[in-house]
């Protein structure tokens, strides 16, 4: 790959910014804004009903005084815990856009535009793909960023009514560099993890007459209730391997970065809370070494071959 | 002098229609072709075919390069613009003019923004909220200002007023086209671009019936406003196509002798319009 590659494809994934700035740009940040207001709201709330702060200082102190452990606990979970809203949003985002992606421009004929460049269909679909893998987990993070410092800025003001310091006692334990670089490579991580779904709307995307995220859900639902009714009516019992069950189990795994840690099979009973659920590098590395991982970027290549082969045939009709 | 497009053998089918039925082609550099045809003739099938936007069997080559396989290559050399406005809704001028910039390596934005200050186009103006003549001014600037050796223009006019249509082909003839360059057109508005085409292509049923020089169609084609009591006397020496004018008989001939003509009545040289009733029209 050589530099004008590079630079078209940066170029190609910037126009996507351009032409969904509300899903990629404001969605994350009308986010975050909602959870400061919430927040806001929440607080002044909480000095109606304790006129002169005595509880809540109280309880900041109480905090102050607990051990470094669990205020690390406390603090970094907590910044955690409010970016699942944002990843939430983040996935239907990303589904949504993938299954527009090489469908839009054929229905509204600028297809003809995009392919007077000089741009080849490989790199269109790669733009497309990095654009749903960094460049929208990049746009989305920054927003989680920018939330996390907010909500730190309103707590250091409460700890400094309270008289505690607020970088011992609430920056230095919410390990930002390592929270949001974790967070970062669970991104990439969860991007490969996703990596089939995403081909999956891709490979759709590219051929769909019409309603490519609608056909994109029906068919594998369609097999998923075949198989059903064949197991049912030849007296078998229920497959363990459904097409559609196998393609939602990814994507609920694959919701938050940390998630993918939780053993879904053995139930939720046996779950601690501890910061190797959402903080450790080694468990983001672990699913890298899963065969499923493999075995779905094997599918992913297969699709996004797919999506080329008709990409390279789409016109505007 | 090289080809940039040639063409042994073209064929295209959509089930039982055959779009393309062994169309043969050799257009050299610096040359204006029209490409006209009725409806459904196999004009945007060719056209699509020459762009590396649909597939086709037979021999193809445009700029030396396989346009199904090698688009992206071809694509520096070639632009087109398409029947209609197909600039994405969505974008801005400004960015249109970025992206344009950034993805293709023959552009220059300095001519760009020239012919886009000659027009009431304004960089913050979504592409949304521009007419349909404005975007088509846009699409011409940008083409306007890529160094490319073909441009193909697909019904470039369709559904613009007429000051539109003129000042678009002056643009072109005067700000563009030059020795290097070859033009290929297709359009309805014969009449229009009649003056400036260097070669003619009728197109009919996936065939081509004429592909000329406009030098050898002059030569080659005659009308004769015929006296009447000269009327059986043209109408013996085999007239290709005849329509009435104001009680006038106007009689067209492929190749004919020019004295024995200029004894039947006044002489004319066909204008495309009227070769293209004759030629592509319903034999009675």
């Amino acid at each position: 790959m050589n530099t004008r590659t590079l630079n078209s494809l940066w170029m190609l994934m910037r126009r996507e910014v351009w032409e969904s700035p509300f899903a990629f740009k404001w969605a994350p940040l009308c986010i975050g804004g909602l959870i400061i207001l919430f927040t806001v709201v929440m607080l002044i709330l909480g000095a109606r009903f304790d006129s002169d702060m005595a509880f809540t200082l109280d309880a900041v102190r109480m905090f102050a005084d607990m051990p470094t452990d669990q205020k690390r606990l406390v603090v970094s979970g907590f910044l955690f815990a409010s970016s699942n809203l944002f990843l939430q949003v983040m996935i239907l985002v990303i589904l949504f856009f993938l299954a527009g992606s090489l469908y839009d421009d054929r229905k509204d004929r600028s297809i003809l535009f995009w392919k007077s460049l000089p741009i080849s269909d490989t790199l269109t679909i790669s733009s497309k793909l990095a654009t749903a893998a960094l460049m929208v987990p990049a746009l989305f993070l920054g927003a989680i960023i920018l939330t996390h410092l907010a909500l730190l800025l309103i707590a250091s003001g409460y700890a400094l009514v309270a008289g505690i310091n607020p970088f011992t006692n609430l920056w230095w334990p919410a390990s930002l560099p390592r929270l949001w670089t974790v967070m970062a490579a669970g991104l990439v991580v969860q991007a490969l993890w996703l990596m089939p779904i995403y081909a999956w709307l891709l490979f759709c995307s590219s051929w769909a007459p019409r309603l490519p995220i609608l056909i994109a859900v029906a068919i594998p639902a369609g097999f998923s209730i075949a198989q059903h009714s064949y197991s049912l009516i030849s007296g078998f019992k229920l497959p363990e391997l459904n097409l559609g069950l196998i393609m939602l189990k990814r994507l609920g795994t694959g919701v938050l970065p940390g998630n993918a840690n939780i053993d879904m099979d053995s139930g939720f009973d046996n779950i601690q809370f501890s910061e190797d659920l959402y903080m450790s590098f080694a468990n983001v590395g672990a699913h890298l070494i899963k065969p499923e991982m493999w075995v779905g970027l094997a599918i992913a290549a297969v699709l996004i071959a797919g999506a080329i082969f008709f990409r390279r045939r789409a016109t505007d009709n | 002098m090289s080809s940039i497009i040639k063409a042994k053998d073209l064929r295209r089918s959509f089930g039982p229609v055959h779009a393309l039925d062994g169309v043969d082609l050799d257009i050299p550099a610096g040359r204006i072709v029209g490409l006209i045809g009725p409806n459904g003739a196999g004009k945007t099938t060719a056209l699509k075919a020459i762009l590396g936007l649909s597939s086709y069997q037979g021999e193809l080559s445009v700029l030396g390069l396989d346009p199904a396989r090698e688009r992206d290559h071809l694509m520096q050399d070639v632009c087109f613009i398409a029947d209609v406005a197909v600039l994405p809704r969505w974008a801005r001028v400004r960015q249109i003019v970025d992206l344009t910039e950034q993805l293709h390596p023959n552009f220059s934005r300095e001519r760009c923004l020239h012919y886009l200050k000659a027009t009431q186009i304004r960089p913050d103006s979504k592409i949304r909220a521009l007419s349909k003549g404005m975007i088509v001014q846009l699409h011409l600037a940008l083409v306007m200002s890529i160094k490319a050796r073909l441009l193909v223009l697909d019904e470039p006019t369709l559904g613009l007023d007429i000051l539109f249509r003129k000042r678009f082909y002056s643009n072109l003839l005067n700000e563009y086209f030059d020795e290097e360059r070859t033009i290929v057109i297709t359009t309805h508005q014969v009449e229009e671009v009649e003056h400036i085409l260097t070669d003619l292509i009728f197109i009919k049923d996936g065939k081509l019936i004429v592909n000329e020089s406009m030098e050898s169609i002059h030569e080659r084609y005659t009308e004769v406003m015929v006296r009447p009591d000269q009327l059986e006397a043209a109408k013996a020496l085999g007239p290709l196509h005849e329509r009435v004018l104001f009680g006038r008989h106007i009689l067209l001939f492929n190749e004919p002798d020019r004295e024995k003509l200029e004894a039947l009545g006044e002489i004319h040289r066909p204008s495309v319009a009227d070769l293209f009733v004759a030629l592509m029209g319903e034999k009675e």
